[in-house]
């Protein structure tokens, strides 16, 4: 009874990588640990892969 | 006037934006529907003939009638942590929040309604067929029959989600996959299913679309790897790549006619060079094509933002090329 789509389902890979920023809701933005804005870090953003398409999404499913 | 924007605060994509619309002075109020009620609030009065509204969140109070524009980049679920979560709370605070934003006469990137609509991928297809993309040899059916038929006309098939969404109980991907050749489809009974001809390609392209702007951007890919370009294991960049003029032309129709003013389309690039239509869309991630590409997304959103509703000259492929 499981749709035909479904057979081709996998595992949601579950995200390893611990957030190296916090929300700071005076600046509405997020810091690392050294008060710089993680946004403008685009090598740590890049390794974190916190701005990808999130296949997978428990939330949104526009990527 | 304050620019609004709805998302979680997790959503460093969204920090891309707040930092530009910072450093030119436009007043922001971000907040995630999901703290309403709690750490967000908001109050609305209806009284003579006329509106006052007010939201706040995290110590800053924004009036309703002096919003400019309004974001709704990746928004919790209105209440979803409120001291007493519910469906019923849900939908209240949903109603009184959006309900009030939508009288509030600011610009949307994208308007609630817009959205719905775009979110359905089956009226994509349509779309981008009405707007002259060509779209890849799709059915869509319940019927096992009409599915073995299909693939007899198109021996090379993929199978993707008709939602985009994928399941949660338990969590899974379902990922756009190659149809083995001897599939059965008998299972399409139980589930609308959709197969679409498969493109050999050469190419993925995302493109970014921010009011009147267009940025493409391009990824190599072996036309034997694996079809869903979130799932391919590939080294090659995601490069800046000019868009064919009749390409610009067309997806201009398609976001007019779809009322969209941000839209991240995917095509898939074949060995022709032309451009199939896979889908748009209309809250896609743009932040890791930013940071491969040095494409300006995140500065035009912040501009669309941050303007008042004037047109503005079309711009492609990162340039001042006027489109008709």
């Amino acid at each position: 009874m499981q749709p035909f789509a479904l057979n081709y389902a996998r595992p949601a890979a579950e995200s390893e990588a611990t957030a190296a920023y916090v929300y700071d809701s005076g600046l509405q933005l997020n810091v690392l640990l050294d008060g710089r804005i993680a946004a403008c870090d685009h090598s740590l953003i890049r390794e974190l892969g916190t701005t990808t398409s999130t296949a997978g999404s428990k939330t949104h499913f526009d990527d | 006037m304050t620019v609004l924007i709805l998302t979680g605060e997790e959503d460093v994509t969204a920090d891309m934006v707040v930092v530009h619309l910072n450093a030119s002075g436009v007043p922001v109020v971000r907040l995630d529907p999901a703290d309403l009620p709690g750490g967000v609030a908001l109050s609305g009065e209806y009284v003579h003939g006329s509106f006052r509204g007010h939201l706040s969140s995290g110590g800053r109070l924004v009036s309703i009638e002096g919003l400019r524009s309004v974001w709704v980049r990746r928004p919790g679920t209105p209440a979803a942590r409120a001291a007493m979560p519910s469906a019923w709370l849900t939908e209240e605070s949903a109603q009184a929040l959006y309900g009030m934003l939508r009288g509030c006469g600011a610009r949307w990137m994208n308007h609630p309604d817009a959205a719905r609509r775009a979110r359905h991928k089956p009226w994509q297809l349509r779309l981008a067929q009405r707007c002259g993309l060509p779209v890849p040899a799709t059915l869509i059916t319940t019927f096992p029959q009409a599915a073995q038929e299909f693939a007899e006309r198109y021996p090379d098939l993929v199978v993707k989600p008709v939602s985009g969404a994928h399941p949660q109980d338990p969590p899974r991907a379902v990922p756009t996959s190659r149809v083995a050749p001897d599939a059965d489809f008998s299972a399409v009974a139980f589930g609308p299913t959709l197969l679409q001809r498969r493109i050999a390609k050469r190419a993925d392209i995302r493109l970014t679309v921010v009011g009147d702007r267009m940025l493409a951007a391009r990824k190599e890919c072996d036309p034997e790897s694996e079809v869903d370009v979130r799932f391919a294991v590939s080294d090659a960049p995601w490069r800046p790549v000019d868009m064919p003029p009749r390409t610009a032309e067309r997806v201009r129709s398609y976001v007019r006619t779809a009322d969209l003013a941000y839209g991240a389309f995917d095509f898939a690039e074949d060995a022709d060079g032309t451009w199939w239509f896979l889908e748009c869309n209309q809250s896609g991630q743009f932040g890791f094509v930013e940071v491969e590409t040095g494409q300006p997304i995140a500065r035009g959103i912040a501009e669309w933002l941050a303007q008042p509703a004037a047109r503005r000259q079309a711009r492609v492929n990162g340039a001042n090329t006027a489109v008709p």
